[in-house]
């Protein structure tokens, strides 16, 4: 087993105890994916919005980009609820994942969500 | 009947109803006060002498029944901090207030023959010069009350705290907030200051019985204000309960720091071990701890229905401050190494009350640390910095100046300053895309300069890579145009969102000014109409002496890596010099 910090915000924090902000160590499998984690945690698709690792953007709402991504030992992970906001300038530039980015390539990254409205 | 522009002569102590000219009558907001202040202001006058002028002007839908989030109201002028045109706009009851008067901007102009202070009665019968020297040496939280108390109808109150008496360069424009409180600024760039260099202390707007805002095609106006008011109910981000609406601003603390872009202790990394505890999350749960006259979801205007304000209230659940906004929960905390909001809250209560704007005001408390006057974290000292600003100590008139003469006076060579104003909550080092916005914006490092618009949207798809590092350029410029446009409407910035991601939501906008104005404006106009802003606003740049070694980030951020991620800034000055380059003298 290895152990990850996970941090929650939004309402997305009740499901590890905090109000609005909880941060706790998570311990997963040695190969665990992010996928992992949001079935331990019992994150579903439609609550999850911009998620990081170490500091690198690897996910944003509605793309669901970051499930295969693995985990380390002492990864400090963060999740926000859907419905936060990022407004693109001050995201253009971050750093991101691979595997986004080449998501993003195909989507368009300049939307605030990639869900589809109706 | 047509809209008037008030011209308020403070030397000669005048006043003139004129007809809005042919060369002005396509802007409001943002455009009108820049195209004013192009055409009459030297660019070469000192900000605080005869020839600079204050220009005030509601957007396109500002005082139009019903356009959600619409109060906004645009200071224009040539900035004492940064030496450029300048236009620094505000929420709370003006905005309405003035279009509802018939007024399409408001010139204040000259300087008094004697040394004395008015405050300007402003109603539909016209302007009173009212004797204002029973103000003098009061903060707004005094103003606001005692003007409340003189004047009838709850009206909306423009005015300045010490610092603007004391012409100091960090001085902003305080707008009553519909609870009478001076919570909402235009703060940036030291437009205070001008207004106390014309004498007027305080200007009350009235607008009882006033002719309201003529609609051109009301059905245009309605069918475009449904569609923008849908999206913005159905966005995740804007709707009742949505992240801005729970959390204010502050909802981009955490988001920030996660990035590793949050500047922290005087731009020195990019992540604050105590974010969490300065985050609009924790806000809201300080709130419901402590009940009584503290909550989120407020409007700073009658009429907004994203409500992202707040009253952040004192341990007794007594109101203590509004607003608490992430740029000043960032500015008076990680950039100063504090971790507590009640101390924080106590500064943004200050600023608002001295009538200095919060960003300059913690990114300088930063420079004094840096120098060692304060140790990073020191909320006590921090606190009293302000008391020197009252005071108009020595020091406090350094503190009042901004960063940059903090930073001289100090000889403290790391500065977040470009054009003289300090640095928002972004560090351009680890999120580059901002780095050229701030570089080369006209007013100096300004985040809401380029706000997200999808260029595809826009009307530019497909001529812009966001992915490429060269294109960071012609995006920034989009993003600078988009903003100029929505500055200049009246509407609250925050609707980028839902216009971003619904397409409905963007023609509505733009139906809607359509349907106020009569200008035959669709969503595809908007980037040209932004760029005639800032061309104008470019063009009194150069002419007051700024060339392109000015569109540059500090020297700092260079050499200095951030971490976490150990980056620099590596962005070419020939690219900086691209964002401009189509700025030409007709
Ligand atoms: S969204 Fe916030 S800042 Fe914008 S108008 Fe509403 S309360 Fe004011």
């Amino acid at each position: 087993m290895i152990t990850v910090e996970v941090a929650l915000y939004g309402t997305l924090a009740r499901i590890q105890g905090g109000k609005y902000v909880a941060q706790t160590n998570v311990q997963v499998t040695n190969d665990a994916t992010i996928k992992d984690l949001y079935e331990d945690l019992d994150i579903s698709p439609q609550d999850r919005g911009y998620l990081f690792i170490n500091a690198v953007l690897c996910d944003v709402p509605g793309l669901n980009a970051a499930i295969k991504e693995k985990l380390h030992d002492g990864d400090h992970i963060g999740i926000f609820s859907n419905g936060y906001m990022w407004p693109y300038q001050y995201r253009d530039g971050a750093q991101m994942s691979e595997s986004l980015t080449s998501v993003l390539k195909e989507h368009g990254p300049l939307h605030h969500t990639y869900k589809k409205e109706e | 009947m047509g809209k008037k522009i008030l011209r308020i002569n403070m030397s000669d102590m005048q006043t003139s109803y004129e007809d809005v000219p042919e060369k002005w009558a396509r802007w409001a907001g943002r455009g009108l006060t820049s195209a004013i202040t192009y055409d009459e202001v030297d660019p070469t006058c000192h900000p605080l002498g005869p020839n600079n002028k204050v220009v005030i002007a509601p957007g396109w839908v500002t005082g139009s029944p019903a356009a959600p989030s619409s109060g906004r109201t645009s200071f224009g002028g040539k900035s004492p901090l940064t030496g450029t045109i300048k236009e620094a706009n505000s929420g709370g009851l003006s905005g309405q207030k003035i279009a509802k008067l018939g007024l399409a901007a408001i010139i204040l102009e000259g300087v008094p023959k004697k040394d004395k202070w008015y405050t300007l009665v402003i109603n539909k019968d016209g302007v009173e010069f009212e004797d204002a020297s029973g103000l003098i040496g009061k903060g707004m939280y005094d103003v606001d009350e005692i003007l409340w108390e003189q004047y009838p109808n709850e009206p909306a109150v423009i005015g300045i705290g010490q610092a603007g008496e004391m012409k100091l360069s960090n001085a902003g424009i305080s707008v009553n907030d519909p609870e009478n409180k001076p919570g909402r600024y235009a703060g940036r760039g030291g437009m205070g200051a001008v207004m106390g260099a014309r004498g007027v202390k305080a200007i009350v707007v009235d607008d009882t019985d006033g002719p309201g805002v003529d609609i051109a095609d009301a059905d245009l106006f309605k069918q475009g204000r449904r569609k923008l008011t849908k999206a913005i109910g159905k966005h995740d981000l804007t709707k009742k309960d949505g992240g801005l609406n729970a959390f204010g601003t502050n909802v981009l603390m955490n988001i920030i720091n996660e990035a590793g872009g949050l500047p922290t202790r005087n731009f020195s990394a990019g992540q604050f071990e105590g974010a969490a505890l300065n985050s609009g999350e924790k806000v809201a749960e300080i709130v419901e701890e402590r009940g009584g006259e503290g909550m989120t979801g407020h409007s700073c205007h009658p009429g907004c229905i994203i409500q992202c304000s707040n009253i952040y209230p004192d341990e007794d659940g007594s109101a203590l401050v509004s607003c608490l906004e992430y740029e000043t929960a960032w500015a008076l905390g990680a950039n100063c190494g504090i971790d507590d909001l009640d101390y924080i809250a106590k500064m943004t209560r200050e600023c608002n009350d001295l009538g200095v704007d919060t960003i300059e005001a913690g990114n300088t408390i930063a420079i004094a640390m840096e120098a060692g006057v304060l140790e990073f974290g020191d909320k006590e000292g921090a606190l009293k910095t302000f008391d020197e600003i009252r005071e108009g100590t020595p020091l406090g008139r350094i503190y009042g100046q901004g960063v940059e003469a903090t930073a001289k006076a100090f000889g403290v060579h790391r500065v977040p300053t470009v054009k003289g104003q300090s640095m928002p909550a972004y560090e351009p080092r680890a999120i580059k895309g901002i780095g050229v916005t701030y570089a080369t914006t006209t007013m100096g490092a300004d985040h809401t300069s380029g706000y997200t618009i999808a260029p595809e949207i826009a009307g530019v798809g497909g001529k812009v890579d966001p992915l490429a590092d060269e294109d960071k350029d012609a995006l920034s410029l989009t993003f600078q145009a988009a903003t100029a446009f929505i500055d200049s409407t009246g509407y609250c910035l925050f609707i980028a969102f839902p216009i971003l991601d619904i397409e409905e939501g963007w023609a509505g906008m733009a139906e809607s000014v359509a349907g106020v104005t009569g200008l035959d404006i669709t969503g595809d106009d908007v980037i040209e109409i932004g760029k005639e802003v800032l061309k104008m606003e470019r063009l009194f740049n150069k002419a007051a002496g700024f060339t392109p070694a000015d569109d540059r980030l500090p020297e700092f951020m260079r050499y200095e890596e951030l971490p976490p991620h150990n980056v620099k800034w590596t962005m070419a000055d020939e690219d900086l010099d691209e964002v401009y380059a189509w700025v030409q003298e007709d």
